[in-house]
């Protein structure tokens, strides 16, 4: 390992799901939960749609309810194409999700409620962060342990990062391969995996895919 | 113990049980339930309290007892709970208590933290020892969505006097103040009887001593003899696709011992599948673990055509098992069946006998949808993650008002 390069700490994240016990049963009620819940609520049921590792037709909870539920497909693909993690803050997706909302609205003003039992439920969660012991000093290792790291890992490090770096950062591979290991062209190639239309296990497998390629052309002698 | 489970369960539910189980190390986590057999809560409970010791917790598991009358009681309270309507009178609810009261008289209640499961023992919280500064959680295991009123109401007089809450799905949560609510899915054990790999002779063996022919498709109900089970339901979907598939029907159940109502259940579905010798009815003790799973792995196609449920474990034992499913859409069963995906979600008994249909038809596509739902086991309904959250819950009740920790 070259001399000054943090090596890159593998961690997880488990999320235990907490209620507010707060629901809506109709596309109206949703707008006031959305508007009023907590900055926690609204962060679970956008940024952390993706834990649960399925491939769904929608991108967040609230466009599945509109969808599956509410049969409101029009406003369920227009929910779907928010992505938290292009907006600066979760009150951005916040206000996003409501402007969605109104603008259905005032096309389509008298929401019907849903048979009892389908409501959309309010959670929230409580996160444990913890390393998990294993660490990468170089593209090789780093290739080694995404083959078997558990998928909480790659969610935290692929997903997670997304909220918890801020702007213009995309994911912790990413971003040690270019700045830990000075590989731009390499880490452009992981920022090009779309988050929102691959499982978790498929986001490995194209982890897996680019550095393989990489250290094929590495060993062929004509790495970027 | 727990090291059985890699390579089965993930990597990082056993690594966070790890992780806690350090930070929880020699401290005491008591178990309190009504019965010892019968049902998906003991069931659990005989697995989990010896892999929590296993890992260096002092768990320890009591059961409540009752005479007829309060099992009685507490079972028309359960039905109430999921919404039928029942008559109660104050002397019941005072009786209630007091045999609750008895309990606590013989009971050692101290320990660092005390999960009540369900609402038999919910009213022990009126004895908690005062001197330590203890967690008490109540679990509740059934949907009480849409309850009696004013059974939950009594109720509630207990519960809100817990510190933490845990409901198996969302919609059961009771938004009390001064309770954390969390949301905990139950989960099977994959090295239990229940759900080990058997061997073809051991599956034969089953097969032969219930009678069971295997020359034509067999669809399977695993369930007590319970109304919200609805096996008049299932019976009535076997009988829509007979008329165009053959096929053989198993209803197999065990009673409990804090269910009275079972026998009579019995009776009106034995009455109702008449003499029909494709269906076999089959009423086993509750230690049978290995023929269920016997039954669930010859099986082609396994129901849980619920009405109303707690969560439905039996639909994650036949997902491991690698089998189509289909459900009711209710309680925990829309958690564990992604419909059109880890199987089939379904509103009546021609949904059942239509999906049956496609299934018989589609074996490619079942196979499919049985693959897939056990890795949705895997990762989401395996004991060892339920181990996890119960850990995760004690260890973050050190940390009220923050969302994220770290370890």
């Amino acid at each position: 390992m070259e001399i000054g390069i943090e090596p890159f700490e593998f961690m997880q994240c488990v999320s235990i799901l907490k209620s507010t016990g707060k629901f809506a049963k109709n596309l109206g009620e949703l707008r006031t939960l959305i508007s009023e819940s907590g900055d926690e609520s609204i962060f679970h049921h956008t940024h952390q749609y993706f834990i649960k590792g399925l491939i769904l037709e929608y991108t967040n909870d609230f466009a599945e309810w509109a969808g599956a539920t509410l049969e409101e497909r029009a406003l369920a693909e227009r929910l779907s194409c928010i992505d938290p993690y292009i907006l600066k803050s979760v009150s951005e997706v916040r206000k996003k999700l409501i402007r969605e909302i109104d603008g259905f609205l005032a096309d389509f003003p008298e929401p019907r409620d849903v048979l009892t039992g389908n409501e959309f439920y309010l959670n929230e969660t409580v996160s444990l962060v913890f390393p998990v012991g294993v660490t990468a000093e170089n593209l090789e290792e780093l290739l080694i342990i995404v083959e078997h790291i558990d998928k909480s890992s790659i969610y935290y490090h692929f997903f997670d990062s997304r909220f918890r770096l801020g702007e213009g950062v995309v994911d912790d591979f990413s971003r040690w391969i270019e700045h830990g290991l000075g590989k731009q062209y390499l880490a452009e190639k992981i920022r090009a995996i779309d988050p929102f239309v691959h499982s978790i296990e498929s986001i490995r497998t194209h982890i897996i895919e680019v550095i393989e390629a990489h250290l094929r052309t590495k060993k062929d002698g004509t790495s970027h | 113990m727990i090291k059985q489970y890699s390579g089965i369960s993930p990597n990082g539910d056993l690594l966070l049980i790890q992780k806690l189980s350090e930070k929880l190390q020699g401290k005491s986590f008591l178990h309190i339930n009504s019965t010892r057999e019968g049902g998906g809560v003991a069931e659990i409970l005989s697995r989990m309290i010896p892999l929590l010791l296993d890992i260096g917790i002092d768990a320890r598991w009591e059961v409540i007892e009752g005479d007829s009358d309060f099992f009685n009681f507490t079972k028309k309270t359960h039905n109430a709970l999921q919404g039928d309507k029942e008559k109660f009178t104050k002397k019941m609810w005072d009786y209630y208590y007091e045999v609750n009261k008895r309990n606590s008289k013989k009971l050692d209640l101290s320990a660092d933290a005390v999960l009540i499961h369900d609402p038999q023992p919910a009213p022990l919280i009126g004895f908690r020892p005062r001197s330590k500064k203890n967690l008490w959680m109540w679990r509740c295991h059934i949907d009480v969505s849409r309850p009696m009123e004013s059974v939950w109401t009594n109720l509630k007089k207990y519960v809100k006097q817990y510190d933490t809450a845990i409901f198996s799905v969302s919609k059961f949560a009771k938004s009390m103040p001064k309770v954390d609510e969390f949301i905990v899915t139950p989960s099977i054990d994959p090295l239990s009887d229940k759900n080990r790999e058997l061997t073809e002779d051991e599956i034969n063996e089953v097969s032969e001593r219930f009678g069971i022919p295997r020359d034509k498709p067999i669809i399977l109900q695993v369930s007590r003899f319970d109304k919200f089970k609805d096996p008049i339901g299932v019976i009535n979907a076997y009988k829509i696709v007979k008329k165009y598939n053959d096929c053989q029907l198993i209803l197999a159940g065990s009673p409990a011992s804090d269910d009275p109502e079972g026998e009579a259940i019995l009776d009106e579905v034995k009455e109702y599948a008449g003499a029909d010798d494709d269906i076999h009815i089959l009423m086993m003790p509750p230690d049978y673990h290995k023929e269920v799973n016997a039954l669930q792995r010859m099986s082609d196609i396994i129901l849980q055509k619920s009405i109303k449920e707690g969560f439905g474990l039996t639909v994650s034992e036949a997902m491991w098992k690698e089998k189509p499913v289909i459900g009711g859409a209710v309680g925990g069963i829309p958690l564990q069946i992604v419909h059109g995906v880890t199987g089939f979600v379904v509103y009546s008994s021609e949904g059942a006998a239509f999906r049956i249909r496609q299934y018989l038809n589609n074996p490619e596509m079942a196979r499919r949808m049985g693959q897939q739902g056990k890795e949705y086991v895997r990762n989401n309904f395996l004991l060892t993650r339920q181990i996890r959250d119960y850990l995760s819950l004690w260890y973050l009740s050190k940390f009220k008002g923050k969302n994220m920790i770290e370890l």
